[in-house]
């Protein structure tokens, strides 16, 4: 186990490669990362294209942004498996809401309204985790269920397709946009910089305030962080809090990108997210996990996930593929964690 | 289109569900009553009006009704309550055919006429009617698809799922179409799996692009492939020149064939299968016979042809930019 406080000084003698890397995980990711993509860089040269990064950030939008809220948790040592529940929610009821009563709402506001949502459902999962002690599995396995339960049984059904104006130009805003020599437009959305903003702020809450610290300790050791005289259940209602804001936040930014607010949307993706998180270094039993770690996990998983066509792997074989990959990975992981 | 079904729409409607009062069905008046997947959304919405319009003209007490959540417990208590109520025919349209063989079976124990809609595996009923061949269905996307492409250059195939039995036909009716008719066109990848999730289908396409520049048509399977993919190309800038065609409906694929990022879509109107499950209902319990190539009055089925239980009419829908909103639903 590294120090409560997180991962200690980096610099404490780091006598090899292999025992820097055991202290810095995120460069066990990167590792994977530039393993992975020469890989797919030889089998197929399109990978290093302008066209290929620009999709992968863009994918990684959505993931990056729930996957921040996920570190939040398990840096504190539990887990949440109804952030993508507490998205579509958040997603659902704003659109809806917005459509009935005021479809020119700027955008500002409906992020506002998804946050407020996300925030509330991610708050009742920390008070029942604090108040009742029950494992923050069990408590966001069932929230899950009742979460899309409740939106699906008295909110809706159906699928909008026709969004509020603000939320469909922010859908289509671009940062960047250029077009290849095959005639194709390859454009970055303005959606990444929710993701920038998000990341830094998660690293200044977790990295420079007192806040973050209370997390990893409550993480590294419940017992003594209690003796340490950290108020734990405040801890736990700020990691699923924010977590579910960031859900909330996610949602929005998600339909608004896919240009449909889908009720049936997102649950059943929690696990490629939660995948990320681990594998940019965060461990499922708490105390750990970075920022920029957790950045790489997504563009890590991102890539798995969207260069099976270019790989030429058919599509009965696809998930032995992204399977047998999060495996490699995660053995590797397994093994800094029984050095470290 | 069983599972997309589950996604169209508008909202739920809770509405009491059964029709209040039993009626004493005068002579050759028949109670007849449809349990439709899942009541308020655009698809069975657009079937109740086939409903009415069958009430209307032929003077039966033919109603709708269905569960307020696409749930195959609560569609066989619904079906288990009408029972008692002994109508002289149920039309369903099954969430789970396989859930509802037991109940279906009662209902028929007691002289109830049952007649399924999509459940061309259905063991206890005594008519499935299906809007097409699956197969005829896909090639004829395929059709429209090659047509579009000029009969030659790339194409790639989604479906919703590679267990998806319908999908599967739709894509390989498609495929097999393209083989045998328009050789200068050719399939790359393997049919691809989108979990009928718009933004999996966007993703998919995304990488299609990316893998083959020059690729010049789509053809999905799902109701949300066709959107995943207009939205990759509208953004790609490449709506002129490529084709996409798809199973899908006007509500979901609309505004992507405004845009001119999805060319047409195809499906089959829950309008005209509600009226001719009730027509097949009314037929049995009037004694009469149901034969191959017979004209069931409804376009679509009037030639329809009868194997074993399974009615099926050549009831194609092909839509695209210039008549889409004809279709509401």
């Amino acid at each position: 186990m590294s120090g409560l406080l997180g991962e200690p000084a980096a610099a404490r003698a780091p006598s090899s490669t292999w025992r820097s890397l055991t202290r810095r995980p995120e460069l066990v990711t990167l590792l994977l990362i530039v393993a992975l993509s020469l890989t797919i860089g030889l089998i197929n040269d399109r990978f290093f294209s302008v066209q290929n990064g620009v999709d992968l950030l863009r994918s990684s939008i959505r993931t990056g942004i729930f996957a921040l809220g996920v570190l939040t948790v398990l840096a504190a040592g539990g887990i949440d498996v109804s952030f993508t529940a507490i998205g579509v929610f958040a997603l659902y009821v704003t659109t809806k809401l917005t459509m009935s009563v005021w479809p020119d709402a700027p955008f500002a506001l409906m992020a506002l309204a998804s946050l407020a949502i996300g925030l509330g459902l991610g708050l009742v999962n920390g008070l029942i985790v604090y108040r009742f002690r029950v494992p923050s599995l069990i408590v966001t396995i069932g929230t899950q269920y009742v979460y899309r339960g409740a939106l699906l049984a008295f909110v809706g059904t159906a699928y909008i397709t026709d969004l509020p104006r603000a939320m469909d130009a922010f859908g289509r805003a671009t940062l960047l946009q250029t077009t290849t020599a095959d005639g194709i437009r390859v454009s970055l959305p303005a959606a990444f910089l929710v993701l920038v903003a998000v990341a830094l702020l998660t690293w200044y809450v977790l990295r420079r305030t007192l806040l973050g610290r209370a997390v990893y300790a409550v993480g590294g050791s419940l017992p003594i962080a209690e003796r340490l005289g950290f108020n734990v259940g405040r801890v736990l209602l700020f990691v699923f809090g924010y977590a579910g804001l960031l859900a909330g936040l996610g949602g929005l930014v998600h339909g608004a990108m896919n240009r449909q607010a889908n009720p049936f949307d997102l649950v059943g993706s929690e696990l490629d997210i939660i995948a990320a998180v681990v594998l940019g270094g965060a461990r499922v039993t708490g105390g750990t996990g970075s920022v920029p770690g957790t950045l790489l996990g997504v563009v890590l998983v991102v890539i798995i996930n969207n260069s099976l066509i270019l790989m030429g792997v058919p599509s009965t074989w696809q998930k032995v593929v992204i399977g047998a990959i999060i495996l490699v990975a995660s053995g590797i992981f397994a093994r800094r964690s029984a050095t470290a | 289109m069983k599972r997309s079904v589950l996604v169209i729409g508008a909202v739920s409607l809770v509405t009491s569900g059964l029709v209040g009062g039993a009626v004493f069905a005068q002579a050759k008046k028949y109670d007849m009553v449809t349990v439709v997947k899942i009541t308020g959304i655009n698809w069975f919405n657009r079937m109740e009006q086939g409903v009415k319009k069958f009430a209307t003209d032929t003077k039966m007490n033919a109603t709708q009704t269905g569960p307020a959540q696409a749930d195959a417990a609560q569609q066989a208590a619904i079906i288990e309550d009408l029972i008692a109520r002994r109508p002289a025919a149920i039309a369903v349209v099954p969430f789970s055919p396989e859930t509802l063989e037991p109940v279906l079976k009662k209902a028929m124990d007691r002289g109830i006429v049952v007649v399924t809609h999509e459940a061309s595996n259905q063991k206890n009923t005594m008519w499935d009617v299906e809007a097409f061949d699956n197969t005829a269905f896909g090639a004829r996307l395929m059709d429209r698809l090659s047509k579009c492409m000029g009969g030659s250059g790339k194409y790639a195939v989604f479906v919703g799922s590679l267990t998806s039995k319908t999908h599967n036909e739709w894509a390989d009716g498609g495929i097999n179409r393209q083989k045998a008719a328009y050789k200068g066109m050719q399939m790359v990848a393997t049919k691809q799996e989108t979990y009928d999730d718009a933004d999996k289908a966007y993703e998919r396409a995304k990488e299609i692009l990316r893998a083959y520049p020059d690729i010049k048509g789509f053809q999905g399977s799902a109701s949300t492939d066709v959107a995943g993919i207009g939205r990759a190309i509208e953004e790609a800038g490449l709506a002129g020149k490529t084709c996409v065609y798809g199973t899908s409906l006007p509500s979901i694929a609309g505004k992507y064939l405004d845009t001119g990022a999805v060319d047409g879509i195809g499906f089959w109107d829950p309008a005209d299968a509600g009226y001719v499950m009730n027509k097949v209902a009314q037929m049995v319990l009037d004694g009469k016979k149901i034969t191959n190539g017979m004209n069931l009055g409804i376009k679509g089925y009037n030639k329809v042809s009868v194997k074993g239980k399974v009615i099926t009419g050549q009831a194609f829908v092909d839509v695209d930019k210039s008549n889409y909103k004809q279709y509401p639903f």
